[in-house]
C-alpha cells in the first residue's frame, strides 16, 4: 500500500530557464526515468500512488518561452500556461466555448492554478476533459527535441491509456489550435459523480454550419474506450445534411453504439452506452444552435 | 413551558474560537516534540491470512525502532470502554498475533527520523505468511457453512466465548405477540431493506504523538472524542498507573464517530515510543484511514401489519450487520437499532433479531447515527409504502402512530428507556408541510415530463446521550472543573471533546448564563488533559449540550452558590438577597442586594478581594450523570428533479424541521443540520465503500480521487434550505436543551428515497440511489409496461 503522505522516491530535480536548456536535459537522460513537471498535478499522484519511479525530473515552470499564449489565427498555447490562465481569456470564452467548458468542468480552482493544458494532453487518460475539445478544434501539438521539430494532430498523438507517441528526447512545448470557420458551433458537456470529478463520460462537438446544412463535424468521447474516441459514423450520418431533430437522434444513437466503455469505479459501461447517446444528442442540439443553427 | 429570558442562551454566536479560520488552530498532527521519531505502518496486503513470522531485522539495520505482533502486549481488548466491561467483546491485541483479518490491517510500525526513512526502512521488512484464505466480504458468504471461521473465540467480558459461523454477536428482543398482531391487522407487508457501507471522510486522519516521561508515564496528544477512555485502555494495555498517563484535550478535525473508539494506531504509536523511549509522532495517511473505519452496512426485513384506519399492530424486524475484521461495538449497535426502530412508532407488539457478522472487509464502527439512519430508511421508507396501500396521506400515518409525549422512548437501546416529556413531532410535520407546500404535491402517476418533480417526507430522532432513570448497559457522565479568576472572568476544565459541531461555544454559553459572566469571558477552549480534568465519558450519542452541558450547569450552580454565600459576608446580607445579573456595558457579571443595584459589586472586585484577603479561589468540581436521554427529533421534507433520460437527481429545495428544545446557539444548530443534510445526500445518493471482490482491497484505493462526497454544488441553494426549530422546551436538560447532531442525519435518506418514489413512481429498496440504478429502473419499468401493453 501507498503513502501519499510523502514522496518516498529521490530523483533530481532541475529548474531550466530555456527550452533549450530543458531539452540538452531531456537529451542527456533519454535512457533514465526522466519526467517534466509542468503542473504537477497528475504526474506527483501518481509517483506516490502508483510508485511511477523517476530518476531525474525537469521543472519547466520557469521556461519563459512556453509560458505564453499568441492570440494569431487562432491560440498557440504554451506548455506551461496554466488552466487557470486559459480560463480567463475572452478568446477562449467565446472563440472556443467547449475549450472553456472542458476547462472548467475539471476539479477545482487550486487544481487549475497549477494544472496545464499540454499536461492534461501528455497525461493521456481516456476521461482527460480538454482532449475532446481540442479534437473538436483540430488541436496540433509542436513536438520539439534537441535534434528538431514536429507539428502532428492531438488526434494522433495519445496511443493508449497514458500512452503517447512522444519520444524520450521530446516535449510538447505548444498546442496549436487554428482559428475556427465562422460558422462552427461547439459545445462540451461532461458527466461525473459530484461537480469536481472525472467524468463518468465527457464530450465535445463542434458542427460547421452552412445554412441548414452541416457542413462538416466532429463527435469526440472521452472515458467511452482506452482513449478520446471519435464517433465517425455517427458524424457521417450529419455531414452533408439538412440538420433536423430526428437526424440529431440518429447521430447521437449511432455515437452510442460506436463507443466501448467498460465498468469501472465511477460508473458501468450499461449506463455509459446509454448516457452517451442523451449527452451527444443533447450536446448537438446546443452546438447546432451556437452555429446559428435553427431548431425543428 | 418554562421560557425565561436569558442573556446568552438562543443569540446568535459571535464567533470567539477563530483558529479554525485563521489556521492557528493546533490538532495531534501540529504537534511537534523536540527529538521526536516519526512512524509509518505496514499494513496488510491480504484480507485472512496468517502471520508465520514478520522479520524487521533490516529495518532496524538503517535505523528505524520497528514493532510487530511478537512487541506488543497479549492483552486482547476492545477499543471502545463506553459500555459496561460485561458487556463489552473483545477481540483484539495492538499488533495481530496470529492472522490478519482485512486487507490494510496494521501489521507492523517503524519509526526513524523522518517519515520518508520511516517508510524507506518499512521496505525492508520481510513477512512470512501461512495460510491464506479467499476473503469473506458478504454476509451471506460469511454464514455459509463451509466459510472459514475469521474468529475461533473471543471475549465477552470475562467470559471466553467459541464463534459460530462468523456471528459475532445476537440481541433478540420481544414485546408483545406478534403473530397474534399480524392476525389482527388488515394489511401485512415485508420488504426487505439494505443500507451500504460509508466512509466517514472526517477532515483530520487519526493520528497521535507520545512522549515518554521521565517518571515512566506518557504523555499522549491524539484524535479522540473520549480522552478519559483513551487513559483507562492505555493503562490497561500498557500496564501503566492511571496517574501515569495524561492525554491532551486537543481539537478534533472532525470524526462523525470514527473515533469514540481509541483509534487503532493510538496504541502502536504509544508502543513505538516506549520501544524507542523517545517521543514518537504517527500521523496517518488519507489511504490509512480509508483501512481503519467505516460505516456499519445494515440489511434489513421488515413486516408491518396495520388495520384499515392506519393503527400499526406488529411489526416484525430482522437485521444483519457484516462488521468487517473486528467488533468494536456490534453488540450495543443491535441494540441501539432495535431502540431506533421501538421508538419511532407504536407497533404494539415487537419482534427483533439482530445478527452481526464478522467478514474480511475494514471494521466497522459507529458513524453519526449508531444504526439510526440505517434503520429509518427502512422505516420511513415503510410507513410510505403502507401510506400508499392504505390511501392515506403519509403524514397522516405518522401523526397517527408517531412515539411522542408521555410515551416510552429507548435511546440507547433495550436497557436505556425513559419517557418522552417533550416532542415537537406534530409541529414540525405539520407546519413543515406548510412550509414545504406539501398541499401541491401531485402522484407519480400524474407525471409526464422528461425532468420529473417530487417530493417526499420522512421524521427520525436521535437521543440525546444515554442516561436513563436507571443506568444501563452504557456508561453516562460527564464533568467539570469551574472556578472564577481573579478578575471576574472564568475558567471551565472539562474533559468533554468538541467534534467541530461548537460544543465548547456552548458550554462557555451554558456557564456564562448561570453565572451571568459575559460569554467572551468564559475559558474552554484549550490547556485540558485528563490529568485536570475528572471524568467524560465521551462526546458521541448527540450528548455534548445535554450531558456535558447538564454538567457544567449543575457545577455552574455550585459556584454560584459559593460566590452568592462568599459576597453575602460583603454585603453582610443574605445570600438569598442578593442578585446576580450580567452588566453588560460593564461586560462583567454583578452582584447586589434586591431593589438596590447602584450598590453592586462586579464579581472581578469580589474574586480579587478573596484573592488578596487569601480567601481563596471561588470554584467547584463534580460529575453529573443524566438521568434520561431525550429524544431530539428531526424531520425533512426534499424536494427532488429525476432526469428521466440521465437518472440524474437534483434537489432543488428542501425544508428541515429541527426539535433541539431550547437552541443554545442557533447558528451553529442550523450548521449541524444543514451539514448533516450534505452527509445524507451521499448517504441516499453517492457514497459507497466498494470492495474488490478477489483480493477484499477498497476499489477506491484508499483515495478520494474515487471517493466522493457531495460538493457544496450538490446541495440546493442556501437559500432554498429552510430550517425552522420546533417549539418545545426539554425539562430536564440545561435550560430546556436536548441535542440534534445525530438526529439531522437521520431521516435525510428515506425522504429523498419517498421523493424520488413519488417523482418516478420507482421505489428503492437499497442506498446509494445512483444515476446508474435508476435509469436501469425507468428502462426495466418502462419494458413491463410495454409488455403489458402486448407491444
Amino acid at each position: 500500500m501507498h503513502n501519499t503522505r510523502f514522496l518516498t522516491q529521490e530523483f533530481e530535480y532541475f529548474v531550466p530557464h530555456t527550452l533549450s536548456e530543458a531539452l540538452d536535459l531531456l537529451f542527456t537522460y533519454q535512457d533514465k526515468r526522466t519526467k517534466i513537471l509542468a503542473g504537477g498535478t497528475d504526474l506527483l499522484v501518481k509517483m506516490k500512488t502508483l510508485g511511477i519511479g523517476v530518476d531525474y525530473l525537469i521543472n519547466i515552470n520557469e521556461i519563459s518561452e512556453i509560458k505564453n499564449v499568441e492570440l494569431d489565427k487562432g491560440l498557440k498555447i504554451g506548455a506551461a500556461v496554466k488552466l487557470s490562465q486559459l480560463e480567463k481569456m475572452k478568446a477562449v470564452k467565446e472563440e472556443y466555448p467547449a475549450l472553456y467548458e472542458g476547462i472548467t468542468s475539471m476539479a477545482a480552482i487550486a487544481i487549475r492554478n497549477m494544472a496545464t493544458l499540454v499536461g492534461n494532453i501528455c497525461n493521456a487518460s481516456p476521461a482527460g476533459d480538454t482532449i475532446p475539445p481540442l479534437v473538436v478544434y483540430g488541436a496540433k501539438l509542436r513536438i520539439v527535441s534537441k535534434k528538431g521539430e514536429r507539428v502532428i494532430p492531438l488526434e494522433d498523438f495519445i496511443s493508449g491509456v497514458g500512452e503517447t507517441i512522444l519520444k524520450r528526447d521530446e516535449l510538447v512545448s505548444q498546442v496549436i489550435i487554428p482559428e475556427p470557420y465562422k460558422d462552427l458551433g461547439s459545445a462540451f458537456c461532461k458527466k461525473g459523480r459530484v461537480k469536481a470529478d472525472i467524468a463518468k463520460i465527457n464530450l465535445a462537438v463542434g458542427i460547421e454550419r452552412d445554412g441548414d446544412i452541416c457542413r462538416d463535424c466532429r463527435i469526440v468521447l472521452g472515458s467511452v474506450f482506452s482513449k478520446t474516441l471519435r464517433a465517425y459514423k455517427s458524424e457521417e450520418i450529419l455531414r452533408g445534411k439538412v440538420i433536423k431533430d430526428d437526424l440529431i437522434i440518429s447521430a447521437a444513437k449511432r455515437a452510442a453504439e460506436e463507443i466501448k466503455p467498460i465498468d469501472d469505479v465511477r460508473s458501468t459501461a450499461e449506463y455509459r452506452n446509454e448516457l452517451a447517446r442523451v449527452m451527444v444528442e443533447d450536446t448537438l442540439h446546443i452546438a447546432w444552435e451556437r452555429a446559428g443553427g435553427k431548431r425543428w | 413551558m418554562e421560557k425565561e429570558q436569558y442573556d446568552f442562551i438562543g443569540q446568535p454566536l459571535e464567533i470567539k474560537n477563530i483558529g479554525k479560520v485563521t489556521g492557528k488552530e493546533l490538532y495531534s498532527s501540529d504537534i511537534n516534540i523536540p527529538g521526536q521519531l516519526y512512524a509509518v505502518i505496514l499494513r496488510s496486503p491480504h484480507a485472512h491470512a496468517e502471520i508465520k513470522k514478520v522479520d524487521y531485522s533490516e529495518a532496524v539495520k538503517v535505523g528505524a525502532v520497528c514493532i510487530g505482533p511478537q512487541d506488543v502486549p497479549e492483552i486482547i481488548y476492545n477499543e471502545r470502554i463506553v459500555s459496561i466491561p460485561e458487556k463489552t467483546y473483545r477481540d483484539r491485541t495492538v499488533l495481530p498475533k496470529e492472522k490478519v483479518r482485512h486487507k490494510g490491517e496494521a501489521l507492523v510500525a517503524c519509526a526513524a527520523e523522518t517519515e520518508e526513512k520511516a517508510w524507506a526502512a518499512l521496505q525492508k521488512i520481510k513477512i512470512e505468511w501461512g495460510k491464506q484464505w479467499k476473503p469473506l466480504l458478504t454476509l451471506e458468504k460469511a454464514l455459509s457453512d463451509d466459510a472459514p471461521p475469521i474468529y475461533d473465540w473471543v471475549y465477552l467480558g470475562e467470559e471466553k466465548l467459541k464463534v459460530k459461523n462468523n456471528i459475532a454477536c445476537e440481541r433478540n428482543i420481544e414485546v408483545g405477540d406478534v403473530e397474534e398482531g399480524f392476525r389482527e391487522a388488515d394489511i401485512v407487508i415485508e420488504k426487505t431493506f439494505h443500507t451500504q457501507r460509508v466512509y466517514h471522510m472526517q477532515f483530520e486522519t487519526k493520528s497521535a504523538v507520545c512522549v515518554p516521561e521521565a517518571d515512566g508515564g506518557i504523555t499522549v496528544w491524539t484524535t479522540s472524542q473520549g480522552i478519559h477512555n483513551v487513559r483507562i485502555l492505555l493503562g490497561n494495555i500498557f500496564n501503566l498507573p492511571l496517574s501515569k498517563i495524561n492525554i491532551k484535550r486537543i481539537t478534533l478535525g472532525g470524526s462523525f464517530g470514527s473515533s469514540i473508539q481509541m483509534n487503532s494506531i493510538t496504541p502502536i504509536c504509544v508502543a513505538l515510543a516506549l520501544k524507542a523511549k523517545k517521543p514518537v509522532k504517527l500521523v496517518s495517511s488519507r489511504e490509512d484511514d480509508f483501512y481503519d473505519h467505516a460505516k456499519y452496512p445494515l440489511k434489513t426485513i421488515l413486516k408491518v401489519g396495520v388495520k384499515k384506519d392506519g393503527t400499526f399492530t406488529a411489526a416484525h424486524c430482522r437485521v444483519w450487520v457484516e462488521i468487517g475484521g473486528h467488533n468494536i461495538q456490534a453488540y450495543p449497535y443491535l441494540g441501539c437499532v432495535a431502540g431506533w426502530f421501538a421508538s419511532l412508532y407504536k407497533w404494539k407488539n415487537i419482534k427483533y433479531e439482530g445478527t452481526a457478522v464478522y467478514t474480511n472487509k475494514v471494521p466497522t464502527c459507529a458513524m453519526q447515527g449508531y444504526g439510526n439512519p440505517q434503520i429509518n430508511f427502512a422505516v420511513e421508507s415503510m410507513i410510505d409504502i403502507l401510506a400508499e396501500e392504505l390511501k392515506m396521506d403519509p403524514i397522516n400515518l405518522r401523526l397517527k402512530n408517531y412515539v411522542g409525549k408521555g410515551d416510552e422512548f429507548w435511546g440507547q437501546g433495550p436497557t436505556v428507556r425513559s419517557i418522552i416529556r417533550s416532542c415537537g413531532v406534530e409541529e414540525m410535520l405539520l407546519e413543515g408541510a406548510k412550509l414545504a407546500q406539501w398541499e401541491k404535491r401531485v402522484p407519480h402517476y400524474q407525471k409526464k415530463e422528461v425532468i420529473r418533480k417530487g417530493m417526499g417526507v420522512a421524521r427520525g430522532f436521535h437521543t440525546s446521550g444515554t442516561g436513563g432513570p436507571n443506568p444501563g448497559e452504557v456508561i453516562d457522565y460527564s464533568g467539570a472543573t469551574i472556578k472564577i479568576n481573579e478578575d471576574g472572568s472564568v475558567d471551565v476544565l472539562t474533559a468533554l471533546m468538541d467534534l467541530g459541531g461548537g460544543t465548547w461555544d456552548a458550554l462557555a454559553k451554558i456557564v456564562a448564563e448561570v453565572l451571568k459572566v459575559p460569554f467572551e469571558k468564559i475559558g474552554i477552549y484549550n490547556g485540558i488533559d485528563t490529568r485536570s480534568t475528572v471524568f467524560d465519558v465521551n462526546t458521541h450519542a448527540t450528548r455534548g449540550v445535554y450531558c456535558g452541558g447538564g454538567a457544567v450547569k449543575f457545577v455552574a450552580e455550585k459556584v454560584k452558590e459559593i460566590l452568592l454565600n462568599y459576597a453575602a459576608t460583603l454585603f453582610k446580607d443574605l445570600p438569598e438577597n442578593l442578585v446576580l445579573s450580567c452588566n453588560k456595558e460593564l461586560g462583567q457579571a454583578i452582584i447586589y442586594p434586591r431593589e438596590i443595584p447602584e450598590n453592586y459589586k462586579t464579581i472581578g472586585e469580589i474574586a480579587e478581594y478573596a484573592h488578596t484577603t487569601s480567601w481563596g479561589t471561588l470554584a467547584y468540581t463534580s460529575t453529573l450523570r443524566q438521568k434520561n436521554c431525550p429524544p431530539c427529533f428531526i424531520t425533512h421534507f426534499v424536494e427532488v428533479e429525476v432526469n428521466t433520460r440521465t437518472g440524474e437527481v437534483k434537489i432543488p429545495r428542501v425544508v428541515i424541521m429541527g426539535d433541539s428544545g431550547t437552541i443554545i446557539n442557533p447558528n451553529l444548530w442550523e450548521g449541524q443540520i444543514i451539514g448533516a443534510f450534505s452527509r445524507g445526500l451521499g448517504f441516499g445518493l453517492l457514497e459507497e465503500t466498494d470492495y474488490h471482490p478477489e483480493d477484499g482491497s477498497l476499489r477506491c484505493k484508499g483515495l478520494v480521487t474515487d471517493y466522493k462526497i457531495p460538493t457544496t454544488l450538490e446541495m440546493p441553494k442556501i437559500e432554498d434550505i429552510i430550517v425552522r426549530s420546533a417549539h418545545t422546551y426539554e425539562p430536564t436538560g440545561p435550560f430546556g436543551a436536548k441535542g440534534i447532531g445525530e438526529a439531522a442525519l437521520s431521516s435525510v435518506g428515506p425522504a429523498i428515497a419517498n421523493a424520488i418514489y413519488n417523482a418516478i413512481g420507482i421505489r428503492f429498496y437499497e442506498l446509494p440511489i445512483t444515476p446508474e440504478k435508476i435509469l436501469k429502473s425507468l428502462q426495466e419499468k418502462e419494458e413491463n409496461l410495454r409488455k403489458r401493453r402486448g407491444e
